[in-house]
């Protein structure tokens, strides 16, 4: 990461349907080991090239809210 | 098998995972980016991860013209935990609610005959729609027993070519011979295992050990990304590291621990299920060691981390995990067989706005409303002692909210079953004086 934080990662994905499963695997190494990985992650972002920036409902309400004449994208 | 060759063949087992992420994601490419007010959130797929970016980091990474400015980006920059999301991260979706388990704590009540007025294939495709119009990721597709719908491969095909990736929990008791061919279409693949042998009966009432286990070795055969969701219960508690054991001899991914819910059949086995205080003041070092000691990944559900706070680990470092509490109407939303929406798969359905009760396929339109999802959302203004004044509030969130409602008559009330709450109840330690 040239610039700015990484706010946090979550790890993994859930496939239980009831309910957020977060990886708590790190807790057993602490936060010297994830703040060290902290930076191969956004490493990995920026060897991984820029990333495209997808559409949302939300990003094309604010935008059509800030600007009622244009059109939803 | 000793614990270094399991740790080598895990690490080789990685390699292969990733090159199958690789494939997969070359294929049928998942959203890779959300905007939010704080910044961005970003998908990896080597390794799985989103990854939260102030907006100072997401202009970095993201592919945005020097002179774009984001229309979410105007006013001040929130903090995370100050903001809701402007979509979900994943949705729960009940497809059916057709099992013929009977399991004793079902928190569905699910049955042979399934829900009334159940979705199919078209309105469930229709919500996928509007879910990844809305920016979500991932998508945990659960019931009843899923496994069984004739038409639940074409969903997956349809969640991928939207951009989200589909997750499955199966009990592996039915549906498995439909499910080994279409495993590969889904990202994580977990079966409900609560214990190994008679601890299984115990929990779920009758003894379907046999059956899941060779639903996992079957689908292990065909799939890496394949775990087990073991919900947690006074009875399985001390199998907890046999059933890590377990894992690891089976070469799973991950063991996801739950904790037991008081909701559908699971209200009435509550009191006799639910895990005793001790218990839960163990829990935490308990899963660590087990999982040290096999080597395997661990996951829990939402609802525990009162019980992480407990052990009081640095709360910046759970904030950089992103390890929070009820996540119900803001990370995660769930959606009954009938599509209707709700904060969580616990949760009634959301409460009514205009007359209306929200479903799936109106997750955008909701999700703004004052006063969506009610309780959920207003854990900040709900606080009461000892939450108010816990430095793990702004995670936890008080903890888990269909516990509480059935407990204490009150989604706002704070969690009974956490160890702060308990503690607090119990009013001040006494002090023995010495005797003068």
């Amino acid at each position: 990461m040239h610039r700015g934080r990484i706010l946090a990662i979550k790890w993994g994905m859930n496939p239980n349907s009831s309910s957020l499963g977060v990886d708590v695997t790190f807790l057993l190494v602490g936060a010297t080991v994830l703040a060290a990985l902290t930076p191969v992650v956004g490493a990995l972002l920026r060897w991984r090239g820029a990333v495209p920036v997808e559409s949302s409902a939300a990003e094309r309400a604010a935008a059509a809210a800030a600007d009622p004449g244009s059109a939803p994208a | 098998m000793p614990r270094w060759r399991r740790i080598a063949a895990q690490v080789i087992g990685g390699a292969g995972v990733a090159v199958d992420r690789w494939r997969a994601a070359r294929s049928h490419p998942p959203r890779r980016s959300r905007l939010e007010r704080f910044g961005a959130i970003v998908q990896l797929t080597v390794p799985r991860a989103l990854v939260f970016l102030d907006r100072e980091a997401a202009r970095s990474t993201l592919a945005l013209r020097p002179d774009q400015e984001p229309a979410l980006w105007r006013g001040a920059e929130p903090a995370l935990a100050d903001t809701l999301l402007t979509a979900p991260l994943e949705a729960h979706l009940q497809l059916t609610n057709q099992c013929t388990a009977g399991c004793t704590g079902c928190y569905t009540g699910a049955s042979p005959e399934g829900a009334p007025h159940e979705w199919g294939l078209a309105e469930w495709s229709r919500a996928l729609d509007e879910l990844a119009d809305a920016g979500v990721f991932h998508v945990a597709l659960g019931g009843g027993e899923s496994a069984v719908l004739p038409w639940l491969g074409a969903l997956a095909d349809h969640a991928r070519r939207r951009g989200i990736i589909a997750n499955l929990t199966t009990s592996g008791l039915d549906g498995l011979d439909r499910l080994l061919p279409i495993a590969d279409r889904f990202g994580q693949i977990n079966v409900s295992l609560d214990g190994l042998g008679a601890a299984y009966a115990a929990v779920r009432g009758f003894d379907g050990f046999a059956r899941a286990d060779a639903a996992i070795r079957a689908l292990r055969a065909v799939k890496r990304e394949i775990g087990i969701n073991v919900v947690v219960t006074r009875h399985n508690f001390d199998e907890l590291p046999a059933l890590f054991a377990y894992a690891a001899d089976r070469g799973l991914s991950e063991v996801e621990l739950l904790r037991f819910k008081p909701a559908g059949r699971g209200a009435r086995a509550y009191a006799d299920l639910r895990c005793t205080d001790a218990q839960h003041r163990g829990f935490l070092p308990a899963i660590l060691a087990a999982a040290r000691l096999h080597a395997v990944r661990v996951k829990v559900d939402c609802s525990y981390t009162p019980m992480l706070a407990h052990h009081r680990p640095d709360p910046a470092l759970l904030a950089d995990l992103a390890i929070s509490g009820c996540a119900g109407g803001d990370y995660l939303v769930g959606a009954k067989p009938g599509g209707q929406l709700t904060a969580c798969s616990f949760a009634a359905p959301a409460p009514p706005l205009d007359g209306h009760r929200p479903r799936a396929d109106e997750l955008t339109r909701y999700w703004t409303q004052p006063g969506a999802f009610g309780a959920f959302r207003t854990w900040r203004e709900d606080a009461r002692e000892p939450c108010a004044s816990c430095e793990y509030h702004s995670l936890c969130r008080g903890g888990c909210k269909v516990v509480s409602s059935h407990v204490e008559g009150d989604l706002a009330a704070p969690d009974p079953e956490c160890p702060r709450v308990v503690d607090h109840r119990a009013g001040p330690r006494r002090t023995h004086l010495p005797v003068i």
